[in-house]
């Protein structure tokens, strides 16, 4: 009875526990449920159609696989140990020269099935062929010596086909018993033949050549390097393959998998190593040489599932997420590990910040869209710039790290972008089918601003540097522009020109030829050239009495033909004297004027008559225009 | 008398009928006019926003919009079964914040003199709880104008226009209708009894001088004499009829207008009369005719040459120059002129032919040309075979234009005889000098050379200029209130030296280029010497708060590379207009507020803050309007002037105030004018709002200039 009276109590106390526990989930859940599940989908419609590339960030600069200019992006490095056959012994087969295999490493590709494809398409891409060492003795060959491969990264990347399901490696050893022409190994012995097309002629070639030869036996081993969930299943690390002896048939020209080959196997999986044939290798993903130990985890498949991550509200122990082995792989230990481990604590406050939860991840990934971030800084700014709805707070920790996410009850969901790109991409920000055309408008795409060195302390709770931080956030031209005149948004296309670049904006113009024209006392003659001279000036802008001969000679030449038109010239000649009087010109200024006009004058294509005439009206007194105009002032009305 | 007045009984009844209807007609007809007018620069106006807004319409429709698939696609069902339903992809455009408020105002990138208002010319609206809170402001407005309001009809019920135009009107019934009353208007016309008869019933006394104008108006004395009493017109007829209408006359020209040189009309006048319009008109320091700065033009003539330029090159221009003659023939035969036949048509150039008729002949002054034909024409020597060979030139035509060009010239060029016929084209030199032969009576000997003293050295030039501007600056701060900092203008006195009368030296400023006193007037500013940028107070321009001036600081740069920006002397912006890009946008404060294009270091450079430049008074009457609309464009200049954004402007006045503001405003000196420069107070980033203090009188940078020239003094 005791014991069940205690264990009873002990479920009376246990479950007020269970319910505050409960509700104490709810309150969590009701705090961090939403954006979390905003933050996912947004995840994922940025791994289907990104609108930002994270590379690109200048704080995920790391993750940039191409800013080095020699193009020596990450890759896999296959370095070949040897080709192990119990059937030959090469060692004591000293007559024989022949101790080495012809080696090729094949990609392969297994698409997606598209609709009318009975089987998944597959691609194979072939990456080099080698010469690899038949049984070598370890105690004679030097370690530097051992043929080596590079498969780039880039080979990897969806960027090539969004179809591709699943990435493995195929080995395909060819071994032509003890006797080969010598031809043949100089043939192979060229390195990195990666044209496709050449591949099916050689090996025609060759196998004719070598007709009356033995025939070659060929072995073939496939690794998987990405699965399907797209996770990376070769780590770094020295691999020993069983291989395969396949009839010869040409691999290219099936379809089928390579799976169903090996399931036909009957060995039992650990035989075949005893004695082969093996092919031995070392495996290593080579990124930054900077950072060798992240070398892993940087290639941009290798994300966490979905499936992993959608249960971050639950406390779930994160244990280091192996990767899963092969068995067929024999896994020594890594050259890289181990590398220092960081254990990021994220402190949840809610309910006012009353009420905490903490949960701990060993990786730099960040928990809403999996990102791998790589560095703490990185994560800490990916975090404060691209999950505003929570505020983060970072907090140095003994092991690692400690940010504290709360709500960002501020959050408004306002645009904070580029106000130009709202306004010329209606509709466009967030594109569901694939790129679009966007405004043409020019950006400085090589810019090196002052940028204070990444450092941690910037994350670090301030009581006033916060303002500041966030202007140089917002620092450029972060908004919509209007033209002064008409209020009219300016588009990205008029940003280089000044609305005021002009110096007579077109009223002053008028202004001026109007003032002009409203004096009673002053002659047609004369105000015809004062207008002239004054939109001359004003365009031109002279500031100085030296700059008068200038202006005056720029003024022949760009207004002379209409001068002589217009039967202009004494008062034009008159005009120079007055600015001689004024003491602006010399009388060489005047002459050089004058002759210039009669060259003008003598260059330019007789009138007609009619035109003359019509021309030249305004001299006349046919033109006195509008009495209207007159009445208004006088020059000595001015003077005074 | 009894006839007329019985004429006159029934007349001025109908007269005064026909008037009014005739004033009526016309007055509407103008209405309409001007209502046309402006329906057409309304639809001109309509026609350039089109344009306008067609440009970006066209960006719209190239513009795919991308519809939203998550929403369900518009649907329209129509109640009759014919109509098919319409379906359309929902497609959602971003809300588009509204602007700030924008007065309209216009572009300017100069300043712009304008008189101050005499008449209110808006009663300005500011929402109605305004005009009910503090009703006696608009009331106090107008006081300010003296109750003047732009509009009120004063004296605007009949101008020159209408009253020419109803005179017209009116004489075609005196044409059509009125025979029989002929022999009355003829007796208006003539006699001054009738006109008293007419004005009987008007009964004003000032009409009299009015009526004795009208006394040239044909015929229609009544019923202008009706329109006055009629509208009880208390001021005189404005113009007389025939004045005005003999105004539209062609070529009729006021009497001081001297007619087109280039015209047919072109009249033989006086040099000044030629040249009164351009003399009157120019700006001497905007070099400009009539220009919006400056209103008053000192008149030239009172100008100095610097340097006398070699008026006559001693050279013959050709075979029959006029310098070919022997001086004394021409000079004998001018003073006995005889009446020989014309064999030489006017308009020849020397050149053309006249061979025959006018031998060259040979001077004694040594000449390679007539080095030439020398032996030939060695026997034309003799006075009888002159007379003979060169025609008389008396009886060449000089027309109108042609002679007040000589008089023109020969006051720039004196006896540069070959260089005036050049310019004129259409005489020889030889005809020239006997013309001017002719003239010698009214026109003026050529100055003297020796006029000019030589120049003293410049270093000790800049020594006086120093000493002389410590005392300046001394007397300055000895007034204390240095706030005072008066407008510039030319000082003119002939023949006074630059003492205490002179304005300049009054008004604490320096005389510039442009001044009347010699070049060797202590108060002269002589520009700097630098060879560096003009940025520090090494430079004795930058160090007076003024701008370099191209034309006395020859070494820094400011007089190179106009057309380039890069200019070594960094003291020159406002004056070339070297201003930032600027861009408009909402404020981060209010309304609007202006953003910088690229990034700027400290003391660089922005923009220069422009508007109208009215007078202290003027500005205190539109602030009391701008105080109450709470934005105000008005900014110091000195101590008689203000400038007012407002109405003109440029961007820099979107620029909103603050007390730690990234941008200040400096007064500087700029070739004789004040203007406002903006200027960067720290390194600006790209986009950054700019801010200035408004507080800061400007005026204030003038100020310290004297306290820190003290400090300098050792």
């Amino acid at each position: 009875m005791a014991p069940q009276k205690y264990s009873a109590q002990v479920m009376n106390c246990k479950k007020p526990k269970m319910e505050q526990l409960q509700a104490d989930h709810e309150l969590f859940l009701q705090a961090f449920e939403k954006p979390t599940q905003i933050y996912r989908f947004l995840r994922t419609r940025n791994l289907i159609a990104p609108i930002l590339l994270h590379r690109t960030l200048n704080f995920m600069s790391h993750r940039n696989s191409r800013t080095n200019a020699k193009s020596l992006t990450s890759h896999l490095q296959l370095t070949f140990t040897g080709f192990f056959h119990k059937n030959d012994k090469p060692c004591q087969n000293s007559e024989n020269d022949q101790n080495s295999v012809s080696l090729e490493v094949l990609l392969v590709k297994v698409c997606h099935k598209k609709r009318k494809d009975v089987s998944c398409p597959i691609k194979q891409v072939p990456t080099g062929k080698k010469q690899v060492p038949l049984n070598p003795n370890f105690s004679q060959t030097k370690s530097g010596a051992f043929p080596s491969l590079l498969v780039s990264s880039n080979e990897f990347e969806p960027s090539n086909s969004h179809m591709v399901k699943s990435y493995s490696l195929l080995f395909r050893v060819s071994h032509t018993g003890k006797r080969d022409p010598n031809g043949f190994i100089n043939c192979e012995t060229d390195e990195n033949i990666d044209v496709k097309e050449e591949l099916p002629s050689r090996k025609k070639r060759n196998s004719s050549h070598r007709g009356d030869g033995e025939i070659p036996e060929t072995f073939v081993a496939q690794m998987t390097v990405f699965d399907k969930n797209r996770r990376l299943q070769l780590l770094d690390g020295e691999y020993e393959v069983s291989m395969q002896q396949i009839e010869d048939c040409p691999v290219s020209k099936k379809r089928a998998t390579w799976e169903t080959i090996l399931d036909g196997k009957r060995l039992p999986p650990f035989e075949t190593f005893s004695q082969g044939p093996t092919l031995q290798f070392t495996l290593r993903w080579t990124g930054d040489s900077s950072d060798p130990s992240m070398a892993p985890v940087a290639k941009p498949l290798s994300t966490r599932t979905l499936s992993e991550l959608h249960l971050l509200v639950r406390k779930q122990t994160m244990a280091k997420d192996s990767v899963s082995t092969s068995m067929q792989t024999r896994r020594e230990q890594s050259p890289c590990e181990p590398r220092q481990k960081l254990r990021i604590f994220y402190q949840f406050l809610y309910n006012n910040n009353t009420r905490q939860q903490t949960e701990a991840r060993d990786d730099l990934h960040c928990p809403w869209c999996t990102l791998n971030c790589r560095k703490l800084y990185s994560l800490l700014k990916h975090l404060k710039l691209s999950h505003s709805r929570f505020i983060f707070n970072y907090v140095p920790h003994p092991k690692g790290a400690r940010i504290d996410v709360s709500i960002n009850e501020c959050y408004d969901g306002s645009y904070v972008g580029n106000p130009q790109d709202i306004h010329s991409q209606p509709g466009f920000a967030f594109s569901r089918n694939g790129p679009v055309k966007r405004t043409a408008v020019t950006h400085i795409l090589v810019c090196r601003p002052k940028r204070f060195k990444p450092s941690l302390s910037e994350f670090l709770e301030s009581e006033d540097g916060e303002p500041e931080q966030q202007r140089t956030y917002v620092s450029g031209h972060n908004r919509l522009y209007f033209h002064s005149d008409s209020c009219m948004p300016l588009r990205p296309q008029e940003m280089e020109v000044d609305s005021e670049d002009e110096r007579d904006p077109e009223w002053l113009r008028e202004k001026t030829t109007t003032q002009i024209e409203e004096f009673t006392d002053v002659n047609e003659g004369e105000k015809e050239v004062m207008k002239l001279w004054n939109l001359h000036v004003m365009k031109n802008g002279f500031i100085s009495d030296n700059q008068m001969t200038q202006a005056s000679m720029l003024f022949v030449e760009n207004c002379g033909p209409y001068i002589i038109r217009r039967n202009l010239c004494r008062n034009f000649l008159l005009h120079l004297v007055n600015l001689h009087d004024f003491n602006l010109v010399t009388t060489a200024t005047i002459d050089r004027a004058m002759v210039r006009m009669k060259e003008i004058e003598e260059s330019l294509p007789e009138l007609e008559e009619g035109q003359d005439s019509s021309d030249a009206t305004c001299n006349g007194h046919a033109v006195s225009s509008g009495v209207s105009l007159h009445g208004k002032r006088t020059k000595s009305g001015v003077s005074d | 008398m009894g006839l007329t007045g019985r004429k006159s009984e029934k007349g001025p009844v109908c007269w005064r009928r026909r008037v009014k209807s005739e004033y009526m007609r016309l007055r509407q007809l103008k209405r309409f006019r001007r209502a046309d007018e402006v329906k057409s620069m309304f639809s001109s106006n309509r026609q350039k926003i089109l344009e306008r807004t067609d440009i970006l319409n066209q960006e719209w429709k190239l513009r795919r919009i991308q519809p939203v698939h998550i929403m369900t696609p518009c649907t329209v069902d129509s109640g009759f079964s014919e109509f098919s339903r319409q379906v359309i992809p929902l497609k959602t455009l971003n809300a588009v914040a509204s602007v700030p408020v924008m007065y309209s105002w216009s572009p300017l990138q100069q300043n712009f003199m304008v008189e101050d208002e005499t008449v209110l010319h808006n009663i300005p609206y500011m929402g109605d709880e305004i005009l009910d809170q503090d009703g006696t402001f608009i009331e106090e407005l107008i006081k300010n104008y003296d109750g003047k309001v732009h509009g009120d009809r004063e004296c605007g019920f009949i101008n020159d226009e209408i009253f020419v135009e109803l005179v017209n009107a009116l004489n075609q019934y005196s044409d059509n209708e009125e025979d029989d009353e002929e022999e009355d208007q003829h007796d208006c016309k003539f006699e001054k009894m009738d006109l008293c008869d007419g004005k009987d019933d008007a009964e004003d006394s000032h009409k009299d001088h009015a009526l004795i104008q009208l006394k040239y108006i044909k015929g229609i004395l009544h019923p202008k004499m009706k329109i006055f009493s009629l509208f009880n017109y208390p001021h005189v007829v404005p113009n007389p009829y025939k004045e005005l209408t003999e105004q539209q006359l062609p070529g009729a020209l006021p009497p001081e207008c001297t007619p087109n040189i280039d015209g047919p009309n072109a009249k033989s006048v006086q040099r000044e009369q030629s040249l009164h319009s351009f003399h009157t008109l120019f700006c001497r320091r905007c070099f400009k005719y009539d220009c919006f700065l400056h209103p008053f033009h000192a008149t030239p003539n009172t100008y100095k040459r610097k340097n006398i330029e070699n008026l006559v090159d001693g050279k013959p221009c050709g075979i029959y120059c006029y310098m070919e003659y022997p001086a004394g023939v021409i000079a004998e035969r001018a003073k006995t002129p005889s009446k020989r036949t014309v064999s030489r048509r006017r308009g020849r150039l020397p050149n053309s032919n006249s061979r025959p008729s006018t031998p060259t002949v040979n001077t004694e002054t040594k000449d390679t040309d007539s080095d030439r034909e020398g032996g030939a024409n060695s026997r034309c020597q003799t006075p009888v075979k002159l007379k003979l060979s060169s025609e008389p030139p008396e009886n060449v035509d000089w027309s109108g234009a042609e002679a007040s060009l000589f008089r023109v010239l020969i006051g720039t060029y004196y006896d540069n005889f070959c260089a005036i016929a050049r310019l004129i084209g259409t005489k020889t030199c030889r005809q020239v000098y006997e013309f001017r032969v002719k003239e010698s009576s009214i026109i003026a000997r050529a100055p003297a050379v020796d006029e000019n003293t030589p120049q003293r050295k410049k270093k000790r030039k800049h020594r006086l200029w120093a000493t002389h501007c410590r005392k300046i600056q001394l007397k300055k701060g000895l007034y204390g209130s240095s706030n005072h900092v008066y407008n510039y203008q030319p000082c003119d006195h002939p023949r006074q030296p630059c003492d205490s009368s002179c304005p300049c030296v009054t008004a604490q400023n320096f005389c510039e280029k442009f001044c009347q006193c010699s070049s060797e007037c202590q108060n002269r500013f002589p520009g700097c010497r630098c060879k560096a940028q003009c940025n520090t107070k090494q430079c004795p321009c930058y160090l007076a708060v003024r701008e370099c001036d191209p034309d006395l600081c020859l070494t820094c740069g400011a007089a190179d590379h106009w057309d380039s920006k890069n200019v070594s002397c960094k003291n020159c912006s406002i004056q070339r207009g070297a201003k930032k890009h600027l861009l408009l946008a909402p404020s981060d404060v209010a309304g609007w507020g202006i953003f910088i294009k690229e990034p700027v270091q400290k003391n660089e450079f922005i923009s220069e803050y422009c508007g109208e430049i009215i007078s202290q008074d003027e500005a205190d009457r539109r602030g009391k309007v701008y105080d109450k609309y709470m934005c105000s464009f008005l900014f110091n200049l000195n101590n008689d002037f203000v400038v007012d954004a407002t109405r003109k402007g440029n961007k820099i006045r979107f620029a909103n105030h603050s007390v730690n503001p990234n941008c200040y405003a400096k007064v500087m000196m700029v070739n004789g004018d004040h203007r406002i420069g903006i200027f960067a107070k720290r390194a600006i980033q790209t986009g950054e709002e700019l801010f200035f203090d408004y507080r800061y009188s400007q005026a204030d940078a003038l100020k310290y200039v004297g306290i820190e020239r003290e400090m300098e003094i050792p």
